[in-house]
């Protein structure tokens, strides 16, 4: 038994239902403990099958575990190898019957498919018919020591107990016992649904009956709408004195029944009871214990159900000449309602009567209804020590009695205080309690069992509707003990011998059962009414899930995943885990309820996405479908083919780099003046596919988007367009090639379509060989493709490479002949293509004053951060040095020596001068900062004026193409300080070296004009140097 | 075969055939036809060049064409890459063609430098060949090779950019050692042709290879192509000597194709003749082989048939769209 604790005892009572042979076996052991009692020697002989049975038992039971799987790691079977359950008992051969059976059991299906049919109840009844009388499924005792604890059995407690009240305290005990026993086993039990259809159905007629008799005690107290204050409320309810009275004066418009406002009003007056009467002592504890019992005996709607109402005329004609004094519930609780009885004997034997009256009726012993009488009897046996022993008595009566009998000793007083009685009165009651409790001064005299004897051996009429006198007084008839060891043996034995109750040794199913009897028929019964007459009916109220059911559902599920976190703690601490969450939460009787009554309730393991906050809080909706949708969808996919066109790409926005630094400088070569708008820079950035931005999706699945889409196709067309060498195209022309893509790649996939749609018998071809038929039949293939990817793809690559590579060496050689002025030791660092050389900051690289700025002292004078020089000073000497080499090679040719320079004018040139141009010189001379003057010629392209024009018939066509005789070539020249006219615009234009170069020369040649124009005019230059 | 014979042959065509029937039977010749043509047989063939040279149907002629290709440019004159932009996908025939023009201008120029030399200079279809087998050897020519100049086309790389960059000498373009294997393919065949000749027959084969539309029949050619009524401008030279070119191509892939129709008609025919005559007919040791007919016109249509069967990839826009498809006349 205790390897079964590892066990889900779900399978262990599935096994149960079926395995009738293990069952009885257990059975018989649990018989033999509880009555080991009596008869020890019982236990002491252990029939060898029983012991073969016990041990197939267990080993079937693990089997059943391991078969079946579950997600829930704290259910799951401890691991063990099927095969290694071996049946090792020494009987299975030796008995034959014994194995027969078990091969039997396990061959059958090992479990009973969860029964749902309460919604089909032809079915069900059809089922119940069939099976042979009480297979309702036999839990058994997950601990065997709860069941021992728990089960009041009526002998017991007579022996153990004495006193009455005792017996009370030990039955509400055992009760609250047994209930904790099943809230704490519950989770671990797997219960069918095969009784709640009986649940269902009895609990309706309860409600009928309940009605009933409310409806007859209105109706009865109806026509007279009392006073309230006439009504026995007690005239202890002083304070209350001036409501009722004003309920009283208005009670016509009060629409309540009478009954209703008592009820009202005794629950306003709490501590007092609706029973409560101040004429009538003990009529609150009596009746209040007995309208207790009634309905627990009502509950019990397993049984009660046959004797909630009167008898019918129609179903039993004869009842009323058998039966002479018809008695049930219904009238019971209707004499209660009525104050019918006075004392706790016309209670009780009206009780017995119902189930004697039975017993009578149906007088051959296999009638169905005699088990059901008999269970009852039993349930009335344990209920009635509930009830105080009490005779009601009017209150004068006792006033006389008690002003006689003041010195009785009052020892009573404390000891059998009824427990059903309520607590806090007070007022005027501590004679009469003391008077009541001497009353029942010696209540165990009237045990149950008397009137139990009562009832089986008496008329039935005879002990019915018992004067009140008669019965009230405490009169011990007969020998309390023997009696009651009979009656139990007597009982017992009629139980056994009826098969009763089958499952009565199972208390906690039993207990169970009776604890989620309301909750279970409230389910099966809403569940009927939808399909009531075998249909659904839509017009009856839907089925709707709770949020306090959902919670429910989830705690348990967490009570799974907790219990699944200490797996390793054994079954004990998990049980005790259990109960501490059970008693911590709402212990309501729902709360019993397996998960599998409400499937409604039961939450879904929650998707990716959606998040349940605690209890409270709803499921986030907004989660649960929105998305964003991935990205990279509308861009080109990553791939060996894209990165080699990127790459392309890139090489030719390289190459084309290149190409305009060689037109520029190819331009330079030839043109003498440089304007900012000339040559545009080019600086290609790199190419970036945009993707789109974020957005939300809300469901799987291609997205459909024609603008964006072919807005990505064109993206892709411009790229390819882009590699074939394009650099600009017109827009109609992209969406002239994008329709055409678009239409081709529609027609494309309608071909692959029109493939893929043949007919499953006529389809010849695999996926692989119709995508490539589709390709054939649009004039694709996959050599073409190939071939594409070859040729205009990676061989481009190389070839782009290839003149990359001569775009730079062509573009070195283009600058060259500029370098070769500078010297042996700088030219080495414009190998690489020299953008330095362009952007002309490369002298301050090689610390060099390379244009003698330092020495004209520009830099300190303009403030120049660096030495590098204006492009158009460079390609000045550039242009001048290809002159000057061109010419000196013809010269030499010639024999023609050019003749020497002419020197700058100086103060000491301007000493040997002749007096006429002294001044003029002088005068220039101080405007030029008294540095030297330099031939117009010799100065920097950009500051020579222009030449005067001469007429079509002049000799001077193109000076400037003329080779200059003043330059030799000699970098010494170079060095030579050029004066160059400082005006203020120039100035402030030499410290813009880092400026870009564009900007540098228009700035350069706007100045150009207006220094010279104002400083230095032609004439006087060319005047002086002749 | 006597070179007697084909001689006379040759001068009874040139007599017969109203311009180029000598230079077409030469180069059906040459493509591999051994059997004497009917005049019939080169009749259709000269009708089928002309259809594509200069037929009067705006959509058909090759160089109406080139006239639009040429005014879309904004010329008005047909020049050398409109005609090369048409047959642009046949990258064998582009690299002929290319290896075809630089050669010519080799000669060109060394006529230029050397105008006693000019005369002598080998027929065009001669260097043709020459190139292709300098390649092919890779030991051609240094001189020659030098001087070559490299027929550069707008839709290469090389004018992607907007700076033209000298060439560098050692680069070897791949495209053409590719381009060159249909080439190459060509010449072996023409070898294993030539191997079995006498001295005689080969001497008249490289007669025969020599023939050119063009050479020397410039003018008669314009005329015949129709020049000045399809294209107003006058032609160059270029022009017309790719033109030639063209029709020698279109001549040796008509009768190639012509010759695989005929191989298979007569395969069929064998077979069938076999299977019925099985009995009657028996092979005696030394039965005469029967000589081989010439190509009869029939072949040639179902050659051209053959050459005109809609690519796919010609007619894949108007896939799905319905109607009929007026075929275009395509270029062999």
């Amino acid at each position: 038994m205790n390897n079964n604790n590892l066990l889900p005892a779900s399978w262990s009572r599935q096994l149960s239902t079926r395995d009738d042979v293990t069952a009885l076996a257990e059975r018989t052991r649990t018989n033999s403990i509880e009555t080991g009692v009596e008869g020890g020697d019982k236990d002491d002989v252990v029939d060898p099958t029983i012991a073969a049975f016990r041990q197939r038992y267990d080993v079937f039971e693990k089997r059943i575990a391991i078969m079946f799987d579950t997600r829930r790691p704290c259910c799951a079977p401890p691991d063990m190898e099927f095969a290694t359950l071996e049946l090792n008992d020494p009987f299975s051969s030796a008995n034959v019957n014994a194995s027969g059976n078990s091969a039997a059991d396990n061959a059958r299906p090992p479990v009973r498919k969860l029964d749902d049919d309460d919604y089909d109840f032809e079915d069900d009844e059809d089922e119940e018919d069939t099976r042979p009388k009480a297979p309702p499924p036999l839990p058994f005792k997950s601990a065997s020591s709860l069941s021992q604890s728990s089960e009041p059995l009526p002998g017991n407690i007579i022996d153990a107990k004495k006193s009455a009240v005792a017996t009370r305290e030990k039955l509400e005990a055992d009760r609250k016992a047994a209930e904790e026993a099943v809230k704490r086993a519950l989770p671990s039990m797997f219960f069918t649904l095969e009784n709640d259809r009986d649940a269902m159905l009895e609990q309706q007629k309860l409600e009928e009956s309940d009605r009933q008799v409310n409806a007859e005690a209105n109706a009865a107290q109806a026509n007279a709408l009392g006073k309230l204050s006439s009504a026995n409320l007690g005239a202890s309810s002083l304070t209350l004195k001036h409501l009722i009275a004003r309920i009283d004066a208005k009670r016509k418009e009060v629409v309540v029944s009478d009954l209703e406002l008592r009820n009202l009003m005794s629950e306003v007056r709490k501590n007092r009871s609706k029973w409560a009467n101040e004429d009538k002592i003990g009529q609150e504890d009596l009746y209040e214990a007995a309208e207790k019992v009634v309905l627990e005996l009502r509950a019990l709607t397993e049984h009660s159900t046959a004797f909630l109402n009167k008898v019918n005329k129609r179903e039993a004609p004869d009842y009323l000449t058998i039966i002479k004094h018809p008695m049930d519930l219904g009238t019971v609780m209707k004499k209660l309602k009525g104050h019918h009885y006075k004392s706790k004997k016309d209670f009780v034997d009206d009780l017995n009567l119902i189930w004697q009256n039975c017993l009578d009726y149906n007088a051959e012993p296999s009638h169905y209804l005699r088990k059901h009488a008999k269970a009852m009897q039993k349930a009335t046996q344990n209920l009635t020590p509930l009830i105080p022993d009490i005779v009601i008595r009017d209150r004068a009566e006792v006033e006389l009695e008690e002003a006689g009998a003041l010195e009785v000793d009052a020892e009573g007083e404390s000891d059998d205080e009824p427990i059903m009685s309520s607590r806090g009165r007070k007022a005027p009651g501590t004679k009469k309690t003391r008077k009541g409790a001497r009353l029942e001064g010696t209540p165990e005299v009237k045990a149950p069992v008397v009137n139990l004897l009562r009832a089986d051996s008496n008329p039935p009429g005879n002990d019915s509707q018992v004067s009140v006198g008669l019965n009230g007084f405490p009169t011990p008839s007969g020998g309390t003990p023997v009696p009651n060891g009979l009656a139990h043996s007597i009982s017992q034995m009629d139980i056994d011998h009826d098969r009763v109750d089958d499952d009565t040794h199972d208390v906690e199913y039993q207990t169970w059962k009776t604890l989620t009897k309301k909750a279970r028929a409230k389910v099966a019964s809403e569940r009927h009414k939808l399909f009531r007459g075998n249909r659904l009916n839509p017009e009856e109220p839907a089925l709707l899930r709770s949020r306090d059911d959902m919670g429910r559902f989830l705690r348990n599920e967490e009570k799974h995943a907790r219990s699944a976190q200490d797996a390793d703690d054994n079954s004990m601490q998990q049980g005790s885990g259990n109960t501490k969450l059970v008693d911590t939460e709402q212990t309501d009787v729902q709360e019993l309820l397996p998960d599998y009554y409400d499937p409604l309730a039961a939450v879904p393991e929650l998707p990716f996405g959606v998040s349940w906050y605690g209890d409270g809080d709803e499921v986030d909706l907004q989660d649960d479908n929105l998305r964003i949708a991935p990205r990279g969808i509308f861009i080109q996919p990553k791939s060996e083919l894209s990165k080699r066109m990127d790459a392309n790409i890139k090489q030719m926005q390289e190459t084309r780099k290149l190409c305009s630094k060689i037109g520029v400088i190819k331009q330079m070569q030839v043109q003498t003046q440089m304007y900012s708008n000339q040559f545009t820079k080019y600086d290609p950035k790199e190419f970036v596919e945009a993707d789109v931005e974020d957005f939300v999706v809300s469901e799987e699945g291609p997205i459909m988007c024609a603008t964006v889409a072919r807005a990505a196709l064109q993206k892709s067309v411009g790229k390819i367009f882009y590699h074939a060498g394009f650099e600009e195209f017109q827009p109609t022309a992209i969406d002239a090639v994008t329709d055409i893509a678009v239409d081709y790649f529609q027609k494309l996939s309608k071909t692959l379509t029109v493939y893929q749609e043949a007919p499953q018998h006529e389809r010849k071809f695999e996926p692989e060989e119709m995508l490539l038929h589709a390709l054939y039949e649009n004039g694709a293939d996959v050599e073409s493709l190939d071939t594409y990817i070859k040729d205009d793809i990676e061989r481009l690559g190389s070839k782009l490479n290839g003149i990359h590579q001569r775009m730079k060496s062509h573009l070195t050689e283009l600058l060259r002949p500029a370098l070769q002025d500078v010297g042996g030791d700088g030219s080495k660092m414009f190998n690489d293509g020299s953008e330095q050389f362009v952007g002309g900051d490369f002298a301050e690289d090689i610390g060099d004053d390379f244009f003698g700025f330092k020495e004209l002292g520009l830099d300190k004078e303009f403030g120049l951060s660096s030495l590098s020089v204006p492009l158009h000073l460079l390609q000045g000497r550039m242009h001048s040095t290809y002159q000057t080499q061109n010419t000196s090679t013809v010269a030499l040719a010639d024999g023609y020596k050019p003749p020497p320079p002419f020197e700058p004018v100086t103060h000491e040139l301007l000493e040997r001068e002749i007096g006429l141009v002294k001044n003029f010189f002088l005068a220039k001379l101080h405007a030029n900062n008294e540095e030297p003057l330099v031939e117009d010629e010799d100065l920097p392209v950009k500051q020579r004026l222009p030449k005067p024009r001469l007429p079509p018939t002049g000799k001077i066509l193109a000076p400037r193409k003329r080779p200059m005789h003043g330059q030799g070539g000699n970098s010494k020249k170079k060095k030579k300080p050029n004066p160059p006219a400082p005006p203020p615009a120039k100035a402030a234009l030499l410290p813009s070296k880092s400026v870009a170069m564009d900007r540098s020369l228009s700035k350069i040649s706007e100045a150009d004009g207006d220094g010279n124009g104002g400083m230095m005019s032609p004439e006087s230059l060319v005047g002086g140097g002749g | 075969m006597s070179n007697d014979k084909f001689k006379y042959r040759v001068e009874i065509q040139q007599v017969l055939c109203p311009l180029h029937s000598g230079a077409l039977y030469v180069m059906m010749f040459v493509s591999g036809e051994t059997g004497e043509p009917s005049a019939e047989t080169t009749g259709i063939i000269e009708e089928i060049v002309r259809v594509y040279i200069a037929a009067r149907d705006p959509d058909l002629l090759q160089l109406q064409q080139c006239t639009n290709l040429a005014s879309r440019r904004g010329s008005r004159s047909i020049s050398t890459d409109d005609l090369i932009f048409l047959i642009r996908h046949d990258k064998a025939k582009v690299s002929r063609l290319r290896t075809y023009l630089s050669w010519k201008d080799v000669r060109k120029t060394a006529k230029d430098n050397d105008p006693s030399g000019g005369a002598g200079a080998p027929d065009p279809a001669d260097l043709l060949d020459d190139a292709a087998a300098g390649i092919a050897g890779g030991a051609g020519p240094v001189q020659m090779r030098q001087k070559k100049a490299k027929i550069g086309l707008p839709w290469e790389v090389a004018s992607f950019f907007s700076e033209q960059v000298p060439e560098r000498e050692e680069d070897e373009d791949e495209d053409e050692v590719e381009a060159n294997a249909a080439t190459l393919q060509r010449l072996k065949n023409a070898d294993e042709r030539t191997r079995g000749m006498t001295r005689d027959e080969y001497v008249h084969w490289s007669e025969c290879r020599q023939a050119s539309f063009t050479f020397r029949k410039g003018k008669r050619f314009r005329e015949w192509a129709g020049f000045g009524t399809v294209t107003d401008a006058k032609p160059n030279d270029d022009i017309v000597d790719i033109l030639g070119f063209l029709t020698f191509e279109i001549v040796q892939t008509l009768t190639e194709e012509a010759l695989k129709v005929k191989e298979l008609e007569d395969h069929v025919l064998m077979e069938s003749r076999e299977k019925s005559k099985k009995r009657k007919r028996e092979k005696f040791l030394f039965h005469a082989e029967e000589g081989r007919t010439p190509i009869e016109p029939r072949h040639v249509e179902e050659a051209f048939r053959r050459l005109q069967v809609p690519k796919p990839k010609s007619r894949a826009m108007r896939n799905f769209s319905g109607g009929v498809v007026k075929s275009k006349l395509t270029l062999v």
